[in-house]
């Protein structure tokens, strides 16, 4: 519908690129201005709405008790979901999640889970139940590079949750066991050039997509591959570092002091 | 902080009334009871007649426009144009000056090619045929293009064209405006750039006064690289 | 539950009163028109696409454009987490607000074509339909489409028999009524009515007198956020 690109645009944005420039003046590994507000939706145990750039993602976290998976009974529950509603862009259609709002969602959820960020091995509760966390990713305004958005923002909704425990009976509220900040950087692959944070024209020309999401040491959490493009071995390499960097920038000036022990 | 530019008309909403008198309605206007009110969120101007200027809303073409489109698909006998309207155009395969073959179209225009179009008709059903402005087919291959709301192209042109005579005059470019808000900007890469500059600020600050003294100083300081302490 | 005491609301408001409301214009950059409104605690965004082309094809009339509405509920919007995608009660919500909005836009304009509403209720405190009318009717202003005047739309009802304006959650859980409205304040054309519970005729025409006043005000309240907007614009 509103995907072709006009050929003049495409031209001069690698054009830019080859002479390491970008069309809104950005430096390749420079993002947007990132704005992080929490507690949004005060109904919500934990929300937070991310804006990069133009970008807008509303993330909520809700958390309910509930019945473990059979094969791991002491474990707490995440269930991670992205909704790309039709406000967010004149391409989004209504209907249950499709390809893309799919692979967003899980790759939001593997940064969350496989980095450790929440104890889940604390959230039993009393008579065999544990803690649901339902991590709900609302995008409002499509303007390039979800992932990063959506991932910050779940980052930032689980640490500004509360287990609402008063509520069921188990005891006083209390923050969701926090262990590490897995932030996601996405850089993307024009004609060789590598940039991070794509804003929407250079996510629609990019031939493949590179998203790394790192912890506080630097170690990797996840990684996705995205487009039908290919990378060299050297160019991930570039990627990974790059992004590595980047994420620690992104978290200290994000969470600063409270990444702290 | 910039000071608060003044505004020199009313600024209404739809069902705003605007005159008793059924004889001044105009466009952007409807009339009930023999009174006057706004169809649309914008600027009443009132003269002989009452109109009220849109603010934002999609471009509908009226034979004679000429527009800058792009092609978005080619079928056996007509290329498919994006006008930034709601509709898409049609440039039939006979319009084009010389006698072609189905085969030949993408080779003279393919998808995502712009090029400046003259609008020969539009019928009930908004069905939009487009030509070739003026003999000679003219595809953009170099150059930026840059889209503003239609309802801003006014302002970009100015009175008799003061406005875009500015842009031409001070920077080494070439520009042309869409009727449909896509305007067209071709010459020296750093004048290019703040002419897109000048012409997002021209879009932005449309309905302000003392506009056009604004984008020459805007432009004389850029191009001497004079910034002012802000 | 007591809901009146001393002539005052669990939330201290007066039987006649609206919670406060809040609308923000042009919020979104990829919407051709967005407004955001903060009613109570209620948060709610509308965006309108539109007119543009309707795909799939055959659903286009000839003559006009068709308006679609979709209201949706985020699924942090509720105390206890909703399921993501249209449910019943969404779907007759989309359905009557589409009706309520119709009958003042000028879809003779733009034959074979659309106008997408959009609504997304990010956070519920009931009235969240007429919350997401009253910012659907000013993004479509926003958006620049064409329309006889503004809809606006609140909620009447009856706790402890009084007749209320704009319930509040335990209000609509638990009182006696419950009755949405929208309607064009200008000309008093009511395009929106709902009720359940129970009123007694005069009861009803009280809570009607009620909600013209509510409507009214949510009127004023559009319009200056519309011209705030341009306002805004102006001082860089």
């Amino acid at each position: 519908m509103n995907d072709v690109i006009a050929e003049i645009r495409k031209d001069y944005i690698y054009g830019l690129a080859k002479r390491s420039e970008r069309a809104d003046g950005r430096a390749f590994d420079e993002y947007r201005p990132i704005q992080v507000e929490v507690g949004f939706i005060d109904k919500a145990e934990g929300s937070a709405r991310v804006r990069i750039g133009n970008t807008q993602v509303l993330v909520g976290v809700k958390l309910q008790p509930g019945e473990p998976f059979a094969d791991s009974p002491e474990t707490g529950v995440i269930i991670t979901n992205v909704e790309l509603v039709p406000l967010a862009s004149p391409s989004f259609e209504p209907g249950p999640p499709n390809e893309k709002a799919i692979e967003l969602a899980r790759v939001v959820d593997r940064g969350v889970r496989e980095s450790g960020a929440i104890d889940l091995s604390q959230l039993t509760l009393p008579d065999g139940k544990v803690w649901l966390i339902f991590i709900d990713v609302h995008v409002l305004d499509y303007d390039g590079n979800l992932i990063d958005a959506s991932a910050l923002g779940a980052l930032a909704a689980l640490i500004n949750a509360k287990m609402p425990s008063e509520r069921y009976g188990y005891g006083p509220d209390a923050a969701l066991p926090i262990k590490e900040y897995p932030i996601a950087v996405t850089a993307v692959d024009l004609d060789g050039e590598i940039m991070l944070d794509p804003s929407l024209d250079e996510e629609t020309i990019a031939s493949s997509r590179l998203t790394v999401i790192s912890g506080l040491q630097g170690t990797l959490a996840g990684m996705q591959k995205s487009g039908t493009g290919t990378l060299s071995v050297d160019e991930i390499v570039r990627v990974v570092k790059l992004a590595g960097s980047k994420a620690m920038q992104i978290r200290d000036d994000l969470f600063g002091g409270s990444t702290n022990g | 902080m910039r000071k608060k530019e003044k505004v020199d008309k009313t600024i209404v909403v739809p069902g705003d009334l605007l005159s008793d008198d059924a004889a001044k309605a105009a466009e952007g206007t409807y009339t009930e009871n023999g009174k006057v009110y706004s169809l649309i969120y914008g600027l009443a101007d009132e003269r002989e007649k009452i109109r009220v200027i849109p603010l934002s809303g999609k471009y509908l073409p009226t034979i004679g426009d000429v527009v800058i489109g792009m092609v978005s698909d080619i079928s056996f006998s007509n290329w498919k144009v994006n006008i930034n309207s709601p509709y898409e155009a049609l440039m039939h395969i006979s319009e084009y000056p010389r006698r072609i073959e189905s085969s030949e179209m993408a080779k003279i225009m393919r998808v995502g090619d712009l090029a400046i179009f003259k609008v020969i008709d539009v019928d009930q059903s908004m069905k939009i045929e487009l030509a070739p402005r003026e003999g000679q087919l003219r595809v953009l291959r170099s150059g930026r293009v840059v889209d503003v709301s239609y309802t801003k192209v006014p302002r970009v042109i100015g009175r008799a064209g003061s406005m875009v005579s500015l842009l031409k005059d001070k920077l080494d470019v070439n520009i042309f405006v869409g009727k449909n808000g896509r305007i067209w900007i071709n010459g020296k890469a750093a004048d290019e750039e703040l002419a897109v500059k000048a012409i997002k600020r021209i879009e932005q600050e449309a309905h302000t006064s003392g506009l056009t003294d604004r984008i020459t100083k805007f432009l004389e300081e850029e191009k001497h690289g004079i910034y002012e302490e802000r | 539950m007591e809901f009146m005491k001393n002539g005052k609301r669990i939330d201290d408001r007066l039987p006649n009163e609206l919670r406060p409301v809040k609308f923000e214009v042009g919020v979104l950059e990829r919407a051709d028109g967005s407004c955001y409104v903060e009613h109570g605690r209620n948060k709610v965004i509308a965006a309108v696409y539109g007119p543009r082309a309707v795909h799939p094809r055959h659903l286009q009339e000839a003559n006009r454009a068709i308006i679609r509405y979709r209201y949706n509920m985020a699924s942090f919007s509720v105390e206890e987490r909703k399921r993501p995608g249209p449910d019943r009660r969404s779907i007759e919500i989309s359905k009557v607000s589409r009706e309520a909005i119709d009958p003042v836009i000028i879809k003779e304009f733009y034959p074979r074509s659309t106008i997408d509403i959009f609504v997304e209720i990010l956070q519920a405190d009931a009235g969240t339909r007429s919350a997401g009318i009253n910012a659907a009717s000013v993004a479509l202003a926003d958006a620049g489409v064409p329309m006889r005047g503004l809809i606006s739309s609140c909620a009447v009802g009856k706790v402890d028999d009084t007749v209320v304006l704009d319930l509040v959650k335990e209000e609509d859980n638990y009182g006696q009524a419950d009755m949405p409205i929208a309607m064009d304040v200008r000309t008093g054309e009511v395009t929106l009515l709902q009720m359940d519970g129970h009123l007694t005729l005069e009861e009803f025409e009280q809570a009607l007198e009620l909600a013209k006043t509510g409507c009214a005000r949510i009127a004023e309240m559009q319009r200056e956020a519309l011209i705030q907007k341009y306002r805004g614009e102006e001082n860089e």
